[in-house]
């Protein structure tokens, strides 16, 4: 990796200062030092945020739960009132990576990763995503892309907790400008929909705050489908959620991972299952909606049974 | 003619490793672990490109990189490089990073080709870019008959045709390629993670100009090395040149990523078989045709394609009418190297899916099939053993029957390893303090294998001593030389060198002592007539302990979900012969070891090569898959122990038949052939026609 400067920065404004215009902002690291190793940035400054007070806890209200950007992957998995009251958020936490990385990945790094297509990470491709022409993937190995994207690039976004929030309808809250944005999933990955360049919405030193989650949905599930068994990446991941009031869905949410740059959500899909019973005919209808637009390529359209099955299984998951 | 001790009270019982405390606590010393005074780093350039031509490396800047004491060119240019990482060039300085920021600033003016070939099938074109200049990639093929296979198919009452192919499968030893080097006026110490510290010794002698006694080669402990491990390589030998040039010892261990472009891999398979059998379950026909790729291969300046991807066939079982016609197919991609068993794990995979298939066309139980055209006697009968172990008879189930999405099924494979035995060049010593300490020499290496405890425990066993009143020395090539440690060879080495050794050592304490029967609580007595002079004995490996050929079978029960495509490993059971058993926990843990490396196979490993960019896309273990814990099933290891034919090698065998009983059991869940490797969730969606139809917009 190239040379930088440290700082810790001891509140959201000192880290906003700190980063200037060639800055990173680092908490575990997990990410951002993978691809300094390659070489795929080299920010002048690292300013390390753990330090910041506040924004490593979870808040307990009323109608709204708040996790902190610094929670850690292991202490959302181990939480036990998250455990009983958003299952789907635990089931996701404890699919991440391995423990030790559990141990200090933290959700706004989560969140903020970036693509982990083989293209964009093999450090001797120039891709569309490194401000290359091509998008190999498009044309070559795309096994591990996406079905959906909005622009040239198909590396499909990972992060499987912004599929979970998405389910959530979770508000992700980015400090950005002196300003404090209020986004929601779809927004906060926006810009990785329509443009190559983009892994999320995040403009450089913009902070993630926290993430609000409504409480709305005392039903939520989270599956992945992968290569292996534990610590392996999810080929696809689905999170859904609702209320289910007298055998019927309330607010009923699912969003896919690993499919799209975004988390892949279908307002249809929701619309159709609001009201609905949970039945097998139900969310096999509702997997069909999700999925009526997908544009598999050569390598990838496996993921399209793959991803039938885990939105069956989990929205079926809803009935507790 | 010598013989072993019967009733043995060591040999063929279990004892644990001699060196366990010293790993388990960190003290073990490997050679990354080495601290010498002035200690350098060693790094390696690598190509970018799949093929060029490299004109100048311009290496001064590196040299101005503040830290960095030597910088060198793999050799003199113009030279041309064929794969996507081969070396061009390498730094040695004071830090890590030092040496990342110079392999940065080396600045090379190359012409990179604008055709490569890095795939088998486009290799198989005639006009495919030349790995090789002036040389097809495919090499002719090779036919080679016995019996009429056309009349034969013709008799046949069920005949079934099959494309079963294997992938490229990396080295992946738990500790990389690499050396410590100094080179002094005196000549050359390397501590080597190697499996043959005498080959590494006269390689880097033969590549360096300097007499074989000049180098001392050391391997205290070390990580693994399934056939890659055997010369200096060039990372050896880059190695050395750069502590000649700087003046100061280089650690130079590669990286994952070096790792797996560069040392080596298991050639891929593509097996077109076709294969008959009479009304009565007897195998009468054999068609194969075969390709695979070496990579760049063993061509060489003079030939494309070269050799190493061939495979035994008909493997196993007694076929009178087989014709098998086999080429290998050069790419621009890192070449073969021997790798674990070469040539059967993926000749077990291709003809024992081809026998399931079959039986399933005449409509016969697998194993009974197996029984029938089975030739060797002691596969029967471990057939019988681990059916019996796995409940065969109670679960098995015709393909696809089993109800509900996730489906179990059971599958088994078989093994044949014709090497195993001793090299009767192996030699040893021991020395024997009038302390009664004793400390056994022998110029081989422990490659994580067990093999100073193999040693210690025969030295027990015939000085009546206890394994922990061995001292076992091993790993220096300052020791009497033995063999590398290939072909599963080294037990069957040392277990007879140190049988004469210790024989000798006693006949000789004995007559110097006086007492007739030194061994045991006698032992202490007879050394102190020693007085003040050890007695050090010579031996070496003697005819009569040990053969070779090892069978073995492994059985796999899975569990297969139709809806994602997961293969979940249910339980294995390995069912294993090697002759006498000298240590029955190192010999188990060979097979836990083969059989996990056998599941990786079968499942989830695989080089993946692009052929837009003639890159390998997964030089990592985020994309080149291996098996977790998580995915290890419970492993049974039945072992059959079979003193009459003498000490044979496991290390190879155990990893032979796992895919092939793995995959087995798959499609005899899903009642449809998976028939290439790894058995991934996407190609078992596919196998199920779930998948729908790519279609190119």
């Amino acid at each position: 990796m190239k040379a930088f400067e440290y700082a810790t920065a001891l509140s959201p404004s000192s880290a906003r200062d700190l980063i200037a215009d060639n800055g990173a902002y680092i908490a575990g690291g997990n990410d951002l030092l993978g691809r300094l190793k390659e070489y795929l940035d080299a920010p002048a400054r690292l300013v390390n945020i753990k330090a910041i007070p506040g924004l490593d806890t979870i808040q307990y209200g009323d109608d709204c739960w708040t996790i902190g950007s610094l929670v850690t992957i292991a202490t959302l998995e181990k939480d036990e009132k998250i455990r009983s009251a958003l299952p789907g958020l635990h089931q996701a936490a404890a699919e991440i990576a391995s423990p030790q990385i559990r141990n200090v990945a933290t959700v706004g790094g989560n969140l903020a990763q970036h693509s982990r297509c083989w293209y964009y990470r093999q450090r001797d491709v120039q891709c569309l995503k490194k401000n290359g022409d091509l998008c190999y993937a498009r044309n070559s190995d795309n096994r591990y892309h996406s079905l959906f994207s909005g622009n040239d690039c198909i590396s499909p976004v990972v992060s499987s907790l912004g599929a979970t929030f998405a389910a959530l309808d979770a508000t992700a809250v980015v400090l950005s400008g002196g300003q404090e944005l209020r986004w929601s999933m779809a927004e906060f990955y926006a810009d990785a929909w329509k443009m190559h360049l983009a892994h999320n919405s995040l403009k450089p030193g913009d902070l993630i705050l926290r993430v609000e989650i409504p409480l709305s949905r005392p039903r939520s599930a989270y599956l992945q489908a992968s290569d292996k068994h534990v610590f392996d990446w999810a080929l696809v991941s689905c999170a859904a959620a609702a209320d289910y009031v007298d055998g019927k869905l309330v607010s009923p949410r699912v969003a896919l991972g690993s499919i799209s740059p975004v988390p892949h959500q279908m307002d249809k899909a929701n619309q159709f299952l609001e009201g609905k019973p949970l039945d097998s005919t139900t969310v096999a209808h509702a997997a069909d909606l999700l999925l009526a637009n997908a544009r598999p390529l050569e390598h990838n359209a496996y993921k399209v049974p793959m991803a039938h099955a885990l939105i069956c299984r989990t929205l079926l998951k809803l009935k507790g | 003619m010598p013989a072993w001790p019967t009733n043995p009270r060591y040999i063929s019982q279990s004892t644990p490793r001699v060196d366990g405390p010293e790993k388990v606590s960190g003290r073990a010393r490997y050679s990354s672990d080495i601290q010498a005074p002035g200690l350098l780093y060693g790094m390696i350039l690598r190509s970018p490109w799949p093929a060029a031509k490299i004109a100048e490396v311009d290496l001064r800047p590196a040299l101005k990189i503040p830290g960095i004491k030597a910088a060198i060119t793999v050799r003199d240019t113009p030279f041309t490089t064929r794969y996507y990482g081969e070396e061009i060039a390498a730094v040695a300085g004071v830090s890590k990073q030092a040496c990342l920021d110079a392999l940065r600033a080396i600045s090379i003016k190359a012409e990179p080709a604008s055709a490569f070939v890095v795939k088998e099938q486009d290799g198989l074109d005639a006009d495919s870019p030349q790995v090789w200049q002036g040389a097809a990639n495919a090499s002719a093929p090779r036919t080679r008959e016995n019996g009429n296979v056309d009349e034969a198919f013709g008799q046949c009452s069920a005949v079934i045709e099959g494309f079963y192919t294997t992938p490229v499968q990396i080295h992946n030893p738990m500790e990389t390629h690499g050396n410590t080097v100094s080179w002094t006026d005196d000549g050359i110490t390397a501590w080597s993670s190697t499996q043959g510290i005498s080959s590494v010794r006269d390689g880097l002698a033969g590549s360096l100009k300097l007499d074989q006694s000049k180098v001392r080669v050391i391997t205290d402990f070390m990580g693994g090395g399934f056939g890659a491990k055997f010369g200096a390589g060039v990372e050896g030998v880059l190695a050395a040149r750069l502590s000649k040039e700087a003046g100061a010892p280089v650690r130079l261990m590669l990286t994952r990523f070096d790792q797996a472009l560069a040392v080596g891999n298991r050639p891929s398979s593509f097996q077109k078989i076709k294969m008959g059998a009479l009304a009565d379950g007897t195998l009468h026909a054999f068609e194969m045709e075969n390709y695979g790729t070496a990579g760049i291969g063993a061509g060489g300046d003079a030939g494309g394609g070269g050799g190493g991807a061939n495979i035994p066939a008909p493997y196993l079982y007694k076929v009178d009418n087989a014709r098998v016609t086999q080429r290998s197919v050069a790419v621009n991609a890192g070449s073969a190297r021997a790798f674990r068993a070469p040539g059967n794990p993926p000749a077990s995979f291709g003809m024992e899916s081809a026998m399931d298939d079959l039986a399933v066309k005449l409509g016969m139980d697998p194993l009974d099939f197996r029984l029938k055209n089975d030739p060797s006697p002691i596969r029967r009968k471990e057939l019988r053993l681990g059916a019996d172990k796995i409940g065969w008879k109670q679960k098995y189930r015709p393909p696809g029957t089993c109800p509900g999405i996730v489906k179990t099924g059971l599958g088994c494979a078989g093994a044949a390893w014709p090497a195993g035995g001793g090299s009767p060049f192996t030699q040893g010593e021991a020395q024997i303090n009038p302390d009664g300490s004793i400390e056994l020499r022998l110029g081989v290496q422990d490659i994580g294998t067990g093999t100073k405890t193999v040693i210690a425990v025969v030295a027990a066993e015939i000085l009546g001593l206890t394994p922990e009143q061995i001292t076992v020395r091993v790993g220096d090539t300052h020791y009497p030389a033995g063999p590398g440690s290939g072909g599963s060879t080294t037990c069957a080495s040392v277990s007879p060198t140190v049988n004469d050794v210790c024989n000798q050592a006693l006949d000789q304490l004995q007559k110097l002592s006086g007492m007739a029967d030194a061994r045991g609580q006698n032992w202490f007595e007879a050394c102190k007539k020693l007085g003040i002079s050890p007695l050090t004995v010579h031996g070496r490996w003697q005819k009569g302990l040990s053969s070779s050929h090892a069978c073995g079978v492994q059985f796999a029960e899975v569990a297969v979900d139709t809806e994602t495509g997961l293969v979940t490993v249910q339980k294995v059971v390995a069912v294993h012969d090697c002759g006498l058993i000298i240590d029955q926990l190192t010999l188990a843990s060979q097979i836990n070891g083969g059989v996990i490396m056998g599941m990786g196979y079968a499942l989830y490993e695989e080089r993946v090569m692009d052929d837009l960019s003639g890159v390998m896309l997964n030089p990592n273990f985020e994309t080149y898959k291996l098996p977790g814990i998580a995915d290890v099933p419970e492993i049974e290891v039945v072992l059959v122990n079979m003193p009459e034919r003498g000490v044979i090698g496991i290390g190879e065998p155990s990893t032979v038949p796992t895919a092939g009983a793995i995959a087995n059991a798959v499609a005899n869940a899903i009642g449809v052939r998976v028939s290439s490797l790894p058995i991934t969730p996407a190609k078992v969606l596919a196998a199920l026609g779930k998948v729908p139809p790519f279609i190119k917009s």
